[in-house]
């Protein structure tokens, strides 16, 4: 089955989703959930781009970005699953705030691997009114395979009157749902232990910063 | 080898089922994954025999074989699945897919030299996989419960069935010199050697970067091959959770 030879290429483009040293081109005709996802990858690019910045000044400024990208709480929120309901508020705040550093530990760490890719826009679709997948799709021009381009596709909410991305999906996969079954999984296996879910990540996120 | 191969999956099948004698949690059911205990124990199983078996013959592979080698093999043995992939193109009511997988057989067995190169690709002929389980998947047959197979790794009712199909399928079992068994059996070892080498870093990864490695990867195998079917069956909406 062709599991694992698209799974290589699918989880090290996962984290760059969000934003890497991607171009982007532009379609004749965008519509807002494209033009968001358009014009905040061009911000990433920014960032990941300026060699001016040191390591740290470009990490910081990285994560920046993705939480004005993205709505870090939500997602946070939405992969604890039925956890989500039985958790006591200082237990959440500090999934909340151990998931935000997990998520971004993990995408810079990953970064760096897709200098000179292109990201080309190509289509969005309403699931409902204020519910949106933008597609795209990672062009290697380094790529002789033939292989078709690997699509990346990010959710994109207005519920709240502000667009922010909520999922992105890398060759059909989509994080947040992937992490909804870790960490459920986890703590089904843990009595519902959050705190000890937030040590987990919390050493992860170190792991990956300290490489 | 190929008929060995079928054997084993129906046999799998027979043992998860035996196996399951605890009745699943609540978090089970939920999770399609009545087996989860029996699984998690397997993936154990098949993590070691990676580790100590397949991880070592694949670093020999890799010091033994240059890239340029070992990209050879990966290209002859992908043309060998092709008949299969045309098979279930054509099973799936893709005739583009089918007249691409065709022309790029065709191209690769002869101009590719039994398919060590590949001129379709620089044709910019695209490539695709496809197997009975996603042909049933396509045809709406629901995948199952979620398993992990000894040696194979994650599966289901549905892609386990298929794979045995698939097996079947293939004419290279069916051509009398090619049923010896050397020939099943280095195809087989070549296999394994291509997919793990081609997936060891994204292995590792994944472990490195996952609070629970069972569920990541059963979470990563679901959406893959849903993803796969709906290549084939675009107007089947995608079912994602309000958020």
């Amino acid at each position: 089955m062709r599991f694992q030879p698209i799974l290589r290429r699918a989880f090290l483009v996962m984290a760059v989703a969000a934003a890497t040293s991607l171009a982007v081109s532009v379609p004749a005709q965008a519509n807002p959930a494209e033009d968001y996802v358009q014009g905040n990858i061009n911000k990433g690019l920014a960032v990941l781009n300026n060699k001016q910045l040191s390591t740290e000044q470009r990490r910081s400024q990285f994560e920046g970005f993705l939480l004005g990208l993205t709505d870090m709480k939500r997602i946070a929120d939405f992969t604890l699953g039925q956890y989500r309901r039985t958790a006591n508020p200082a237990d959440l705040a500090a999934f909340e705030g151990a998931f935000q550093n997990y998520a971004t530990a993990v995408y810079q760490s990953y970064f760096s691997k897709y200098a000179g890719q292109t990201l080309k826009v190509t289509g969005s679709q309403a699931r409902t009114l204020d519910d949106f997948i933008v597609a795209t799709q990672l062009i290697d021009p380094g790529d002789h395979s033939g292989q078709e381009p690997l699509e990346v596709d990010f959710r994109v909410r207005t519920d709240t009157g502000k667009p922010v991305v909520v999922d992105f999906s890398v060759a059909g996969i989509w994080l947040a749902l992937e992490e909804r079954d870790q960490f459920t999984a986890f703590l089904g296996q843990n009595n519902g232990n959050i705190p000890m879910l937030v040590s987990h990540l919390a050493e992860l996120a170190k792991q990956f910063r300290n490489n | 080898m190929g008929r060995g191969r079928t054997l084993a999956v129906l046999l799998c099948g027979l043992v998860l089922t035996a196996c399951a004698t605890t009745p699943p949690t609540p978090e089970m059911a939920a999770n399609n994954d009545p087996y989860e205990p029996t699984n998690r124990e397997m993936l154990q199983i098949n993590g070691k025999i990676d580790r100590y078996f397949v991880v070592p013959t694949v670093a020999v592979y890799f010091v033994l074989v240059p890239d340029s080698g070992r990209r050879a093999v990966h290209r002859f043995l992908e043309n060998l699945t092709l008949p299969t992939t045309l098979v279930n193109d054509l099973l799936e009511g893709q005739a583009t897919r089918g007249g691409q997988t065709a022309a790029r057989f065709a191209i690769n067995t002869t101009i590719g030299l039994g398919g060590f190169l590949d001129p379709a690709g620089r044709m910019k002929i695209p490539d695709h996989g496809a197997d009975f389980g996603v042909t049933l998947g396509a045809w709406g047959v629901d995948e199952g419960p979620y398993m992990v197979l000894p040696f194979l790794g994650p599966s289901n009712p549905r892609d386990a069935f298929g794979l045995a199909v698939d097996v079947g399928l293939d004419p290279t079992n069916y051509i009398p010199f090619k049923q010896h068994i050397w020939w099943g059996a280095g195809r087989y070892y070549f296999t394994v050697l291509d997919l793990r080498g081609q997936t060891f870093q994204t292995v590792q990864t994944i472990q490195r970067s996952s609070i629970d490695y069972y569920s990541a990867l059963r979470s990563f195998y679901r959406q893959l091959r849903a993803n796969a079917v709906r290549a084939v069956r675009p107007q089947k909406p995608q079912d994602l959770p309000d958020f």
